[in-house]
């Protein structure tokens, strides 16, 4: 398994490579850009979330108490007081910073469901719902930044597979096919879980944005035609245009 | 590893306040709720853009790539009102006319690409924002 500096490299170039591809097809501006190489790096690191004393759970935490703590400002802002304000921020962070922290870590199971297929979509689903309902993008825009998730997640699940690989001693490690599955169905428990997993993941598309921009801008002909575009210089004037 | 933990979270904070610090509206109205109806007066959705297809014109040709080649087609204004984001209170910041436009540009090699659907915003003969895509949750168009 990759430890964290590893997972954190990995996913920061991949994303970086994907989300400069991205810009130079313009797909998205320049700032867009810059947050869609963020969300596929935070993206990579979220499976091992799931590991009760990984660094990947301590930023995970960070960002989601910091993320719920700015959206209760914002939508406060125009009743509470400062004072009010600075009290409800440092309840709401401590709350989930250290109270849901706590709880997940007794919940959770590392390598369970959390490391798998269905899973790294539904993050990209729910982060694209969240841009477009709570911070108003367009579908696209939301899309990208959901695409990017599911990206970094499934970076970081091929990474975990890859070092189940053995090369020097030529062998397979026990943990081989428990990071990038489809579903796993060795006890009830985990039949359950497989089962709610899938559901969570069709109720979530029926209220997703439209797919349909996301879809002509990287899943087309012309999407590949404009990736051809930008993959070599169009006029073949290397550097001089 | 707390060096790198505290640049990470750092680096999340700024991005997300940065991204999530709403952008300076026009103040349209400050009604609260539904509108009730499509019997709502012109004067709550101020008055029709008259000269549309040139305002949304030269509003573009500093917004898009290679907007001198653009070719564009254009709708009826329509009335419509927008929400903000579920973050920022969700209510009502915007009513007026919406005009759904689709901008035909070339790509940098000079093909000619799919049209892109945009709605127009419009407070009065004021361009206010544009939206990419034929439709958004959290707009909602009164004329059909």
């Amino acid at each position: 398994m990759a430890n964290f500096n590893t997972h954190f490299t990995v996913a920061a170039s991949a994303s970086a490579v994907v989300s400069g591809t991205l810009l130079s097809m313009e797909v998205v501006t320049p700032e867009q850009g810059v947050m869609a190489f963020f969300i596929g790096t935070l993206g990579g690191l979220l499976p091992d979330v799931d590991s009760a004393h990984s660094t990947s759970i301590k930023v995970g935490f960070n960002v989601l108490s910091l993320l719920l703590t700015i959206m209760m400002i914002f939508v406060k802002s125009s009743t509470y007081s400062i004072v009010e304000m600075f009290i409800m921020a440092a309840l709401v962070f401590t709350l989930i910073r250290y109270g849901f922290l706590e709880l997940f870590r007794k919940i959770s199971k590392h390598r369970g469901m959390f490391h798998s297929v269905p899973v790294a979509l539904i993050w990209g689903v729910v982060v694209a719902i969240l841009m477009h309902f709570f911070f108003g993008l367009n579908s696209l825009v939301s899309w990208v930044y959901g695409f990017m998730t599911t990206f970094g997640y499934l970076v970081h699940l091929t990474l975990d597979e890859t070092y189940s690989v053995d090369l020097g001693n030529r062998r397979v490690k026990k943990s081989l096919g428990t990071a990038l599955k489809f579903y796993r169905l060795k006890t009830n428990a985990d039949k359950i879980q497989t089962v709610i997993i899938y559901a969570s993941l069709v109720g979530l598309l029926t209220i997703a944005p439209d797919t349909d921009l996301i879809v002509n801008a990287l899943f087309s002909q012309e999407a590949w035609l404009n990736f051809k575009d930008v993959l070599l210089p169009y006029d073949e004037k290397w550097f001089l245009h | 590893m707390n060096k790198i933990l505290r640049t990470i979270t750092g680096l999340v904070a700024t991005t997300l306040f940065i991204g999530c610090v709403p952008a300076p509206k026009p103040q349209v109205g400050t009604t609260l709720g539904i509108p009730v109806g499509s019997n709502n007066s012109s004067v709550e959705y101020g008055a029709r853009p008259s000269n549309y297809v040139s305002s949304i014109q030269s509003y573009f040709s500093s917004k898009i790539s290679r907007a001198n080649e653009a070719k564009y087609k254009f709708s009826q204004p329509k009335r419509a009102y927008k929400r903000k984001g579920l973050a920022y209170g969700g209510e009502i910041d915007w009513k007026g006319w919406l005009v759904e436009t689709s901008v035909a540009t070339t790509s940098r090699s000079g093909r000619l690409l799919t049209p892109k659907p945009y709605m127009v915003l419009f407070t009065g003969n004021q361009v206010v924002e544009h939206i990419l895509g034929n439709s958004h949750k959290l707009i909602t168009k009164i004329d059909k």
